[in-house]
């Protein structure tokens, strides 16, 4: 239905702009022609809009892929739009949970909006920056994709307030990924700390292009707000329930800031290099609390906490340091508060390990300018050397540098594991092992490392004579002693 | 105040039915010592000082109480009659009414003592009975029992039910409004009915003696009530009366049951307390203890801590030793026989006090060093937030509930006092002031404008 009504009111838009031009004061009367000139080119281009569709479809593909855990399958469908001429797609973050590694994700897929084509991909890593997962098509299905970037036009667009735009989303693969059409109206631009519109309906799905009237690329589609509604049911007044639409979304990423970050494609599945700094817990520092210390025009980051050998605290910064600038950059002030502790981590996460970055922090009352140079991000989850116990029922994974913090261990303490993942009812969760739990003795054992806990538990995982097994765990602090009956 | 006619001719005829299949199934009702004790179960009206939404309230509550002594003491529950209480009114068997007074309260055991007004008793020409005591310890399950209170606010009224399980643990590390309860005893477990309102009430034998104090219950579930046993309530209520508190020792050892484990400990069965955890800090900590740790002796003493029931009392008979005692553990850690000295400290409740800054609309809690190492802070100074008014400076500052204030104006809190002196000093010259909290080691600024 909603297809529908968006298709009526689209191509009239040209029309009414060119009529209120023309009513205009009869002493511009240059730019008045200009203008009806300029209206009706988009009007005359937006009567072909179902050809500008029809080219753009290029640049769009259906991408499916398998995330692979310990003991189940799931299949997973996203959008993606093609970035280049050697047929590499983006799709967003969210898509690949953060904690999964990338030997889980396997059997790309592509799929042309509305064809029965199917083509493989390879997965290439994911930006920090962006969060976009990158992969690559094979070689036959390139020639008939086309870089959006071939509809970015000699001007990036900038739209404003009430300007029309309009995308496209994907049906199912029952419906072999047919698109249709949709378009609204721009209802807010903001810094979120990206140049983001909020258009007044749903513009495109998640990860799709949006475009102008003109069919210029004005931005990607992002993964939707979450709206409150009011359910009725029946026997009870009203709840409030926050919806978010998984299918199509009405915010989207500024071309402007699209662009410019195509090119980071990883140069290593992992990833990597990330920078590091070591700062954690950032808070913003509100505007009251700003005025409060005379910065009116701009904003600040608290530092929480700073990890124990990271650049942050070689380089001298505190906890409680207020970061005001960055390279000489005053943080903005930016809508909702919240908003500038992403600015502050986008900061870092476009520069490189051995990048030097100057901070400006308010000590107290007083302002110090600390150098940093910037390290290589430790190991993260998805990248933690990790193995799966079937008869046990859970996985270990290696204690990271990011568990030390958490578990506020001491600086040293470091020894032991961290369960990953458990089976449900299986001998380890049916003993009250915990995800996440920190093991730090086996059978009365205190265990160094990795490599010996997994030596210790294969050994127990083979042995069928064994009847029980005994784990120290550690949970918020406290320790527990776990029995785990194994016959 | 008058009642129109209808409803309590209704209820007289309610309760000629009731009173008649009591009379054919039941003997209890007709035992002189069951009617004494009838005699002795009061209503209790408290009206508390509360500091949850930021500012100074109070709010009202009714429980049950028995009273135990001539002199009018009255055995209840702590989260009937707090040290919160501003007004405590009691309505005896008799429907009269009378103030009371806290005399103390124990909220690890859930027991409070008050005492009547006696002179105004005399002044007014009331009397009162008093109920005895039974033997807890001599309790079967399948007997016989009666809960006595005032659920829901019906004043006097009786359920019956049997002993479900006479040595039930039930621990409940929030149980009462924050507080911990339940770790130095055991309960008795009823089908008696027991409802909101019955807290405070004696459980007691069909020839009327108190053998519990009805507490708590599955709120949802058919009849599975607690209440602590009379040998407990004597003990904690003896002590309140002469103290008004009662001291208890820590150690900070967190026990776990040895069951299935003896093997793996190459322990004989029913031997020895396992060491689950030990609190960082603590004296068990310094003493060396570590978890995985098998203690088999505490002073010479064989302790046996193979099922959960078994170990309140062995933690109470930790608490019992005086503060400040060397406690001797004689300790199995592998094939290792160790001998640890840890010196008791004085055991502390994770809820500190609390208080209200109404030109601030906040509410806060002293930060105790149980909530400190519970919620893993590096130490035991700040202040909880524990309410924020609505529209009042604080809650504009967008401070909330969990934050703890670590610093106003740039000076460290150590303690409520010195919050005090700064809201003192806000209330005589009004300026904003800067508040520095944290929340799950997270640090934030905030501040409260006038």
């Amino acid at each position: 239905m909603k297809l529908f009504r968006f298709l009526f009111c689209g191509t009239g838009l040209p029309t009414r702009e060119s009529l209120r031009h023309g009513s205009g004061d009869p002493g511009h009367f240059s730019i008045r022609i200009l203008l009806l000139g300029v209206a009706l080119a988009l009007s005359s281009r937006a009567a072909d809009l179902p050809a500008l569709i029809q080219e753009r479809l290029a640049s769009i593909v259906a991408v499916e892929f398998v995330i692979q855990t310990e003991t189940d399958r799931h299949p997973v469908t996203v959008a993606g739009t093609v970035i280049d001429d050697q047929g590499t797609i983006i799709f967003l973050g969210a898509a690949i949970p953060p904690t999964i590694s990338p030997d889980q994700v396997s059997n790309f897929k592509l799929h042309p909006p509305g064809g029965s084509e199917e083509y493989t991909a390879t997965y290439l890593g994911p930006d920090a920056l962006t969060g976009w997962h990158f992969i690559r098509a094979e070689e036959k299905a390139r020639a008939a994709l086309v870089p959006i970037t071939r509809f970015a036009g000699k001007e990036t667009v900038q739209p404003r307030l009430g300007d029309e735009l309009w995308g496209l989303g994907l049906r199912g693969k029952d419906e072999d990924f047919v698109p249709y059409f949709l378009s609204s109206r721009v209802a807010l631009v903001a810094r979120l700390p990206n140049e983001t519109a909020v258009l007044a309906q749903d513009i495109a799905g998640p990860g799709l292009p949006v475009f102008t009237p003109t069919g210029q690329f004005a931005g990607l589609a992002q993964n939707a707000y979450g709206q409150n509604f009011l359910l009725f049911s029946r026997g009870q007044n009203n709840t409030p329930i926050m919806l978010v639409n998984i299918e199509e979304s009405s915010v989207v990423l500024l071309a402007a800031e699209v662009l410019p970050k195509l090119g980071r494609i990883p140069s290593a599945i992992s990833g990597r290099p990330l920078a590091w700094i070591g700062v954690y817990g950032l808070q913003p520092v509100d505007p009251e609390v700003a005025k409060f210390l005379k910065l009116e025009k701009q904003s600040g980051v608290v530092i929480s906490d700073i990890m124990t050998g990271s650049p942050a605290a070689l380089a001298g910064l505190q906890d409680r340091d207020i970061v005001l600038a960055i390279d000489g950059k005053d943080l903005p002030r930016l809508k909702p508060d919240q908003v500038v502790i992403s600015y502050a981590g986008q900061e870092i996460a476009r520069r490189r390990p051995g990048d030097v970055m100057t901070l400006s922090v308010l000590r107290g009352t007083e302002r110090h300018e600390i150098k940093v140079t910037l390290g290589d991000e430790p190991k993260m989850i998805r990248e933690a050397a990790r193995h799966y116990f079937a008869r046990l029922g859970l996985t270990i994974r290696e204690f990271l540098k990011y568990d030390g913090l958490i578990n506020r261990s001491a600086p040293g303490d470091e020894g032991g594991v961290v369960v990953h993942f458990l089976k449900p009812n299986s001998p380890t969760a049916t003993a009250g092992v915990q995800p996440n739990d920190w093991i730090r003795e086996i059978d009365g054992v205190p265990i160094k490392n990795y490599t010996e806990a997994i030596e210790k538990l294969s050994v127990i995982e083979a042995d069928k004579a064994r009847n029980e097994f005994v784990l120290l765990a550690s949970r918020g602090g406290e320790t527990q002693v776990l029995r785990i009956k194994l016959n | 105040m008058r009642h129109s006619t209808t409803p309590s001719i209704l209820l007289r005829l309610l309760g000629f039915f009731l009173f008649c299949s009591a009379l054919a199934e039941v003997q209890a009702g007709n035992s002189r010592g069951f009617n004494r004790l009838l005699e002795a179960v009061v209503r209790i009206d408290v009206r508390e000082t509360s500091f949850a939404d930021g500012a100074q309230r109070f709010v009202s509550g009714i429980g049950s109480g028995v009273i135990i002594s001539e002199d009018g003491l009255i055995l209840t529950n702590a989260h009937v009659a707090s040290p919160l209480a501003v007004e405590i009114s009691v309505t005896l068997a008799s429907l009269e009414r009378v103030n009371a007074k806290l005399v103390g309260w124990d909220h690890w055991t859930d027991l409070a003592v008050i005492r009547v007004d006696l002179a105004d008793l005399r002044r007014r020409k009331l009397k009162f009975s008093y109920a005895e005591f039974g033997e807890s310890t001599r309790l079967t399950p399948g007997e016989p029992v009666y809960a006595v209170g005032t659920p829901y606010g019906l004043t006097r009224t009786v359920t019956r039910g049997i002993i479900s399980n006479n040595n039930r643990p039930f621990e409940d590390p929030r149980g009462i409004r924050g507080y911990e309860v339940g770790m130095f005893n055991n309960w008795l477990q009823t089908d008696a009915a027991i409802n909101p309102g019955n807290s405070g009430g004696p459980l007691v034998t069909e020839d009327g003696k108190v053998i519990g104090i009805n507490s708590r219950a599955y709120i949802g579930a058919d009849n599975l009530g607690f209440a602590i046993p009379a040998s407990i309530a004597q003990r904690v209520s003896t002590a309140l009366v002469k103290q008004g508190a009662i001291t208890r020792s820590y150690l900070g050892i967190v026990p776990g049951v040895l069951q299935d484990l003896e093997r793996f400990y190459s322990l004989a069965s029913n031997t020895g307390m396992l060491v689950n955890s030990v609190d960082p800090g603590s004296p068990a900590a310094r003493a060396g203890l570590k978890p995985g740790d098998i203690v088999l002796t505490l002073n010479g003493q064989k302790i046996d801590g193979r099922f959960p029931e078994q170990l309140p009392p062995i933690q109470n008979t930790i608490a019992d030793l005086p503060v400040g005692s060397s406690v001797k553990l004689g300790v199995k850690r592998g094939a290792l026989a160790l001998e640890l000295t840890a010196v008791s400290e004085k055991l502390e409740s994770r809820v500190g006090e609390e208080w209200a800054f109404e030109k601030w609309g906040l509410s806060v809690r002293r930060v105790s060093r149980a909530y400190a190492r519970e919620t893993q802070l590096s130490d035991a100074s700040g202040v909880l937030v524990i309410g924020v008014q609505a529209g009042y400076p604080a809650a504009l500052s967008g401070i909330a509930v969990g934050d703890i204030i670590m610093k106003v104006a740039g000076e460290p809190i150590g303690t409520l006092a010195h919050l005090k002196e700064h809201y003192q000093h806000y209330v005589d010259t009004p300026a904003p002031v800067l508040i520095e909290a944290q929340r799950n080691r997270r640090i934030a600024l905030y501040v409260f404008k006038p």
